[in-house]
């Protein structure tokens, strides 16, 4: 089992998940096993505008521990992160960022207080 | 389970018209309600909430109109063989109304770049890439604009009245089609659209100083983004959104 603890910038409760990863793709949004896939699919929310397809930053996390736990990132994940708002070194699209093992660390990660994506 | 964010501003539109376009593609013009307003960029998309099998699947469909079209907006899209999204919307009819977020998206056009310009569209890929043609276009002349458009065959060419009537009124402004199965005795250009885009940006000269905006479906998107990057094009002259 994996575990990916999820906090707020918010302030509302953490959430964790205990997951399967063999057991990846647990909904149909983001890429099999990604943190948007295992926060959905155990009814977690997390905004996703293009539909978990890697053409919008709305499901922007910055990752607090584990970092090595997920897959790496794609030219095309770079590219949208750089126009993400509150852009840090650990960031990484919910939707992209697989997580391949975290048997010996849970993954945390911080969800941001704003996603502006909206452009006007 | 899919869940849906209730933070967003839901907006909510009429689908005023239908336009069938080819045998599967399909623009829906979406109507505001009157007292919404929605203020978004060339480029950009909308969100749309689909109530399908008792969840809420989450649809992105770029806006193929013009912010300057106020509050009606069109979106175009392939009826895909698998996607209950675009099932579930060619089932609709004018009058029922849809629900969406939006408008979301960095892909956009505000201002043309003070250099050649250069639209690379693949199919309904053309619906982003239309406001913001159209947006650069009325800004008036400037530096040359390419729309280079491939799709499989000359009924797939969404718009294609519009891209010829204004290469003949805009001396800066030229169409180029590419189709992957052409007719006999079609007069566009043998190359695919990476050989084409290869030749006539990447060997043909040395100028590295155009701006690409390139949309999409697969693949192809980004083999055409690591080709000009590849080639000494700026990576944030190269402009893209895969679908």
């Amino acid at each position: 089992m994996a575990k990916l603890r999820i906090l707020y910038e918010t302030g509302e409760p953490e959430k964790v998940i205990e997951f399967d990863p063999a057991q990846a793709p647990f909904q149909h949004d983001g890429q099999p096993g990604s943190i948007l896939d295992v926060m959905l699919g155990h009814g977690v929310d997390l905004e996703h505008a293009c539909g978990g397809n890697c053409a919008c930053t709305t499901c922007h996390v910055i990752v607090k521990s584990s970092m090595a736990h997920l897959s790496e990132n794609s030219e095309t994940e770079d590219d949208l992160l750089d126009k993400a708002p509150g852009l840090t070194p650990t960031s990484r699209l919910g939707c992209q960022a697989v997580i391949e093992d975290s048997e010996d660390g849970e993954v945390v990660v911080l969800v941001p207080r704003y996603t502006i994506n909206q452009q006007v | 389970m899919a869940v849906s964010n209730s933070s967003r501003v839901t907006y909510e539109a009429t689908i005023e018209r239908i336009f069938q376009h080819n045998l599967d593609t399909r623009s829906f013009f979406l109507r505001l309600l009157s007292d919404q307003q929605l203020t978004w960029k060339a480029g950009q998309f909308l969100s749309l909430l689909l109530p399908i099998a008792g969840e809420t699947l989450i649809r992105p469909y770029s806006i193929a109109s013009s912010p300057e079209e106020g509050n009606l907006l069109e979106i175009c899209l392939n009826l895909v063989p698998a996607g209950p999204g675009s099932h579930y919307l060619f089932a609709r009819t004018v009058g029922e109304t849809l629900r969406f977020t939006g408008p979301w998206g960095t892909f956009v056009f505000d201002q043309p770049p003070p250099a050649e310009c250069v639209f690379i569209a693949d199919g309904t890929g053309i619906a982003p890439i239309r406001p913001m043609i159209r947006r650069a276009l009325a800004s008036g002349r400037q530096p040359p604009l390419q729309l280079l458009y491939s799709a499989l065959q000359g009924a797939d060419l969404l718009y294609r009245q519009d891209w010829e009537a204004y290469a003949q009124t805009c001396s800066w402004f030229s169409f180029t089609p590419l189709l992957s199965n052409p007719p006999s005795g079609w007069s566009g250009l043998p190359d695919s659209l990476a050989e084409y885009v290869e030749r006539r940006y990447v060997s043909e000269d040395s100028d590295r100083s155009r701006h690409f905006y390139i949309c999409g479906v697969g693949q192809q998107v980004t083999q055409l983004r690591d080709l000009l990057r590849r080639a000494g094009y700026q990576r944030r002259a190269v402009q893209y959104e895969k679908w």
